[in-house]
């Protein structure tokens, strides 16, 4: 069966043509053409894939599209405004906190939300809400220091 | 999950979404055996790519009001309906305060972002062996309510699950939801693991002790060491023993060491497991009564 559903993604009213099986992750990057996501493990492993579903992260290759009719979805592209970068993205260039660039995305978005819910995260707490992304690279250890010094940004937002 | 190499595309299959339990309920008198419930979906959909199920109904029961209880009453317990997920338990209060080894395990299972989606009856539905919800819940003595059309019943945890993905549920009925019982103020709990990052446990451990009470009561549950979660009787009982407790917690420890079955496998040898039971459960009990 093909049923028409409507997400807001990035702001922007979507509505799209999907089947039964269809999985969030092939809608968002085949059909809306959403390509910050990507696609690598498809299990729910690696974490790439992840989207900001009604405020919070999920695994777009574990939802299937026809399950979130109406939802609001956030994916990186969704986190600039006026092309410009935010201080988050700045960091993660600044510190050299990517290599192939592949997962930064996925890292980008995600520490976003985890310096919302928590702007002043320890070492341990940002290895812990991160520990569902992969980085084949290897650079935790420069996306760790990222997110610490765009932190001054986020604890400042909330003032 | 490393099954296999996986399929990048799900089998064909029609998506129902039941607004009542009556609804869904109805959808698995009809079609039975050849319907799957969806809820958090980070198990059903990940074996329907590795073509361990493949369903022509998937039901997805996140709509129904009924499933999203997660209510506390004092002297009754703990109420976890089907679509409560990890996160929303990891942030409920009186989970956090009171049922610590439940706490422990949720904060604790898979990574954050899966916790999210994941819920804590899909977990004990899955009955793999590993994960982590069945441990704390065996260890409080909590049951699951199953219902169809014509029948609400309610069965242990410990009995619910029988074995690697088998469990006492018939095509045609559905988990609502999960009761742990009230504990006493004094009672102490707790969970702990051995794993890599977000990597599942090679053994864990829920501990249950009720120890200054009327009726003394202690639980160990260990599971990922055999095909479903155990208890250690034997050790159980040196701990409601009289005696210096450093050493009535080493010799249980010794003793949930050698008196269960374990199994090997390329995850880890039965010596490894062993080993990882005592250490273990030395650093949980003493973590909850080493003081006393």
């Amino acid at each position: 069966m093909v049923h028409k559903i409507t997400l807001t993604v990035n702001g922007y009213k979507r509505t799209v043509e999907v089947k039964d099986n269809e999985l969030l992750l092939d809608v968002l990057r085949d059909k809306l053409k959403i390509k910050g996501l990507k696609a690598a493990c498809w299990r729910g492993e690696c974490g790439l894939c992840t989207v900001l579903l009604n405020g919070k992260l999920v695994k777009s290759c574990l939802v299937l599209a026809v399950e979130v009719d109406g939802s609001e979805i956030v994916t990186v592209e969704g986190l600039s405004r006026d092309g410009e970068l935010t201080e988050l993205q700045k960091a993660f260039i600044e510190h050299g906190a990517l290599q192939c660039g592949f997962c930064t995305p996925a890292f980008v978005l995600a520490s976003h939300q985890l310096l919302l819910e928590n702007p002043n995260p320890t070492d341990e707490e940002i290895k812990e809400k991160l520990s569902g992304i992969l980085c084949r690279c290897g650079t935790y250890y420069e996306i760790i220091e990222a997110i610490k010094s765009a932190s001054n940004f986020y604890r400042k937002k909330q003032r | 999950m490393s099954f296999g190499s996986p399929y990048f595309t799900l089998p064909d299959f029609t998506y129902h979404k039941p607004r009542t339990l009556r609804d869904a309920l109805e959808l698995l008198e009809k079609y039975g055996d050849d319907a799957k419930i969806l809820a958090g979906g980070v198990g059903l959909i990940a074996f329907m790519k590795e073509r361990l199920v493949s369903p022509s109904h998937v039901i997805d029961v996140k709509e129904i009001p009924e499933l999203k209880r997660l209510e506390y009453r004092k002297g009754e317990g703990l109420i976890i309906g089907a679509t409560i997920t990890f996160s929303e338990l990891e942030s409920h209060q009186v989970v956090r305060e009171k049922y610590r080894a439940l706490y422990q395990a949720v904060k604790l299972a898979s990574d954050s972002i899966i916790r999210n989606r994941a819920t804590l009856v899909g977990n004990v539905c899955e009955a793999i062996p590993w994960v982590d919800g069945p441990p704390p819940l065996i260890a409080y003595g909590a049951e699951v309510e199953i219902r169809s059309l014509d029948r609400v019943r309610r069965v242990p945890v410990a009995d619910f699950i029988k074995g690697p993905v088998e469990i006492d549920l018939e095509p045609r009925e559905i988990v609502t939801s999960i009761h742990v019982p009230e504990v006493p103020d004094e009672a102490k709990s707790g969970f702990v693991k051995f794993n890599i990052g977000s990597e599942f446990a090679l053994v864990n451990l829920a501990a249950y002790l009720s120890l200054n009470g009327k009726k003394k009561d202690v639980r160990l549950v260990y599971g990922a060491i055999s095909p479903k979660p155990v208890r250690a009787l034997e050790a159980e009982k040196i701990l409601l023993a009289e005696g210096d407790m450093r050493t009535l917690i080493t010799s249980a420890a010794l003793k949930a060491s050698e008196e269960l079955e374990v199994i090997s496998d390329v995850l880890a040898s039965e010596d490894f497991r062993r080993h990882l039971i005592k250490v273990l459960t030395v650093k949980l009990l003493t973590e909850l009564i080493g003081g006393g």
